[in-house]
């Protein structure tokens, strides 16, 4: 895998991972995603400084707030958007999941990348790229739509059930006076990824 | 020889290899002739003949040289999820698909690689079932039918592609899964989706070009018969009935057999009325598919009980047919049906294969469940159901052999589902069934001795003849009969594949593989040599399936994954 990645710089990341990842058997690499981000800013990662609106839901496009999400999940679909309102779903690997977890019982990683107890995650399963939109009351934690890879939104997204191999890549977010804000770039691999 | 890399550089992309072209003589086109009787050394299709018996005529592995039967080569597939397609075989040529849309041809005795198709799926791009069920041959080309609902056309000798046909919008949450099937010149492929509100259809193409020569919904549009059974207009455009397994033909009277799966959402009371063709089997016209017949085997469909096989053709006394359709459904029940000269369906008789608790009667005349509506779940309404929603037996065949007058059939009993719908908003493209799967409350009775089975039934008195009971296993594995009088099949967790004697149900052989294997098996024969092909590789809804068991019962959740294609001859 890519370990030699920079995180910070997520367009170096997703190149060295998709390297990784075309040196396997399965060519589910993006490679024209470079170029794409480029010149198609819809398909750009999140940016900092992006805020987020809702895939669907009563707020379906309005900007992400703090409390138009629930507290203790479920988690919502967001897309980033910047700062001018224009919406990055040009990439179906931007989409982002986020979960109002508050603020106890949270992994000293995931408390550091919260804001206001809300964290945001990719929203691409690890195991075969399905959207991770389901949620488990039981078990606290989203669930893929697919073959039921169950994340942990406290711990890091960690996989609790299921065939995925990793966890969800975290967004880092800010909170300005409620609204939610990138802080940075994906901590880990988006999308399909193998052991 | 020619190496292609699969590079790592960003500019790899579409791959096929030319390699070994050149050793891989003459290919022989494949005819309309040569699929309507196809040679008995050969499998040219799916299920070996157009009438989906799931049969070969060899008999030079049998009963009395089994024991002796020993793998002679195997080839890895490089992918891993689940692998669900026949090796086909064309005179010495073997074409085998696996998940990620990829076909590899290879020599049928030796091994031999000779190419490779690998297909760069859209980003973005992910299926609920990533796997194929195989290719088709027709002419001088291989058919595959794409995950992002494209149809692929490779050259035989070379993998390069001939053609492409988009059949769907794979955002709008269509996928292709199924082999296609080749009628009088044309590739026929059937739509998957029915977890994400699609509305199903077969659609043809003409081989050689690749245009659309004609496309048949399952579901009809507003004003068209049959467009009254759904009683909300507007659940007809999400209202599901994909068409996703291989059908069956008819040639003497041109009729194209084609199954139709569940209703979307899930939740039947979201979209009152019968809901025609959901959960049928739909009898078209070849040149045309204009719809001549159906049958539907429960209105209303709420359990994900798809129709999704199309029946065998079978000739059989019982109810006094003489052209039959055969078929062991999702619902848990064989039906025998009348397979009329001018396309419709008669319902004649059904028996349950499994214990199953939603019909409480079947029509003697129409073949219409009457429904126990406390087992039939709706919105904000629970309802527990066994056999769950994986039914009886799943997309796995059946097989019919002419020799011991039996239909075999792979099946799973004590499971049930507990559903309760709600009404949620659609988003193209994501899973829109009414019911989310932390809340599929699966279940199983854990003092039952069994799960999985593999049955027998005598086709004319219905008489159930024997069956092994699989105690730590579900059955996923489609049965390969053959006139050595045997019975091949995988389909369990412990990666066994097995022969039986098909008129005992003894267990004659059995060889432990890489894997689960969930494919149908093929046999063949090369210069005068029998062989049986099977692909192994565990995957997809078997996996899943095991990973709830894991929690349930406590099986191991981690079948190892990765495909195998494993060729057995009797040992010389």
């Amino acid at each position: 895998m890519a370990q030699d990645c920079d995180f910070s710089s997520l367009r170096l990341c997703r190149r060295r991972a998709m390297l990784g990842a075309a040196t396997l058997m399965v060519p589910w690499a993006f490679p024209a995603m470079a170029e794409d981000q480029v010149n198609d800013p819809t398909a750009a990662p999140p940016q900092v400084g992006d805020h987020f609106v809702f895939l669907t839901g009563p707020n379906k496009d309005q900007p992400a707030r703090v409390d138009d999400l629930e507290l203790g999940g479920p988690q919502a679909q967001v897309y980033p958007a910047d700062p001018k309102g224009l919406v990055r779903d040009g990439s179906p690997l931007n989409l982002v999941v986020l979960v109002r977890v508050g603020n106890e019982g949270l992994d000293e990683q995931t408390r550091k990348l919260s804001a206001d107890g809300v964290v945001a995650y990719s929203a691409i399963c690890t195991h075969q790229g399905c959207p991770v939109n389901q949620w488990s009351t039981e078990k606290k934690a989203m669930v893929c739509s697919c073959h039921g890879s169950t994340y942990d939104p406290k711990n890091s997204a960690k996989v609790i059930f299921g065939p995925a191999p990793m966890p969800l890549a975290a967004l880092p977010l800010k909170s300005d006076s409620g609204l939610l804000i990138v802080a940075g770039g994906f901590n880990g691999p988006v999308g399909r990824q193998t052991n | 020889m020619k190496k292609l890399y699969l590079s790592s550089s960003l500019a790899a992309l579409l791959m096929a290899s030319a390699l070994g072209a050149a050793c891989g003589a003459d290919y022989t086109p494949v005819t309309d002739a040569r699929l309507q009787n196809p040679e008995p050394q050969n499998w040219l299709m799916t299920r070996g003949n157009y009438a989906g018996w799931s049969y070969s005529p060899l008999d030079q592995i049998n009963t009395s040289n089994v024991k002796g039967l020993v793998p002679v080569w195997s080839v890895s597939t490089g992918v891993d999820s689940g692998h669900e397609a026949p090796p086909i075989v064309n005179n010495g040529v073997m074409f085998v698909a696996t998940p990620y849309s990829q076909v590899m041809a290879l020599d049928a005795a030796t091994g031999e690689f000779l190419w490779r198709y690998k297909r760069k799926l859209p980003p973005g791009f992910a299926a609920l079932h990533n796997t194929s069920r195989g290719v088709a041959l027709y002419g001088d080309k291989v058919f595959l039918p794409a995950l992002d609902a494209v149809l692929v056309a490779l050259d035989a000798k070379t993998g390069k592609v001939d053609w492409e046909a988009k059949v769907a919008d794979w955002k709008d949450g269509y996928y292709m899964t199924m082999a296609p099937l080749i009628v009088k010149g044309k590739v026929l492929v059937g739509v998957s989706g029915g977890e994400f509100g699609i509305r199903g259809f077969v659609e043809a193409f003409d081989a050689e070009t690749g245009k659309s020569v004609w496309k048949s919904y399952s579901i009809p549009a507003p004003g068209e018969p049959g467009s009254e059974t759904w009683q909300k207009p507007d659940t007809l455009k999400t209202g599901g009935g994909a068409m996703w397994m291989t059908g069956n033909y008819d040639p003497a009277t041109n009729t194209v057999y084609w199954g139709v799966g569940n209703g979307s959402p899930w939740f039947g009371d979201q979209r009152p009325g019968d809901n025609l063709y959901t959960a049928s089997t739909l009898a078209l016209d070849g040149d045309t598919g204009k719809i001549k017949g159906h049958f539907q085997y429960q209105q209303n469909e709420s359990w994900d009980w798809d129709a999704m096989n199309a029946p065998m053709l079978v000739d059989f006394q019982r109810g006094g047919a003489k052209n039959g359709l055969l078929t062991p459904q999702r619902n848990g029940y064989i039906y025998w049906l009348g397979r009329n000269a001018d396309g419709s369906i008669s319902y004649l008789d059904s028996e349950a294969y499994v214990p199953q608790d939603v019909f409480k009667s079947i029509d003697p005349k129409t073949g219409r469940p009457d429904v126990d509506l406390a087992h039939k779940p709706g919105t904000g309404k629970a309802a527990k159901f066994c056999p769950g929603l994986w039914g009886g037996k799943d997309w796995p065949y059946a097989s019919y052999s002419p020799q011991t007058g039996m239909l075999y059939i792979p099946s799973n009993e004590n499971h049930c589902n507990d559903l309760e719908g709600k009404v949620e908003q659609r988003i193209p493209g994501q899973w829109w069934t009414g019911v989310a799967i932390p809340d599929f409350h699966f279940s199983v009775d854990t003092k039952a001795g069994f799960f999985g089975e593999l049955q027998a039934y005598d086709v004319e008195t219905g008489k159930r003849m024997w069956r092994d009971l699989y105690s730590s296993s579900m059955n996923w594995g489609s049965p390969l009969t053959t006139a050595g009088g045997l019975l091949f099949a995988g389909g369990t967790n412990d990666r066994m594949f097995r022969a039986y004697d098909a008129k005992t149900g003894e267990e004659l052989w059995h060889f432990r593989t890489n894997s689960g294997v969930i494919a149908p098996p093929s046999t063949f024969e090369v210069n005068g040599v029998q062989y049986v092909a099977v692909e192994s590789g565990y995957g997809v809804d078997a996996a899943f399936q095991q990973t709830l068991m894991a929690d349930l019962v406590g099986w191991n959740p981690d079948v190892p994954q990765g495909g195998v294609v494993w060729v057995f001859a009797v040992q010389r």
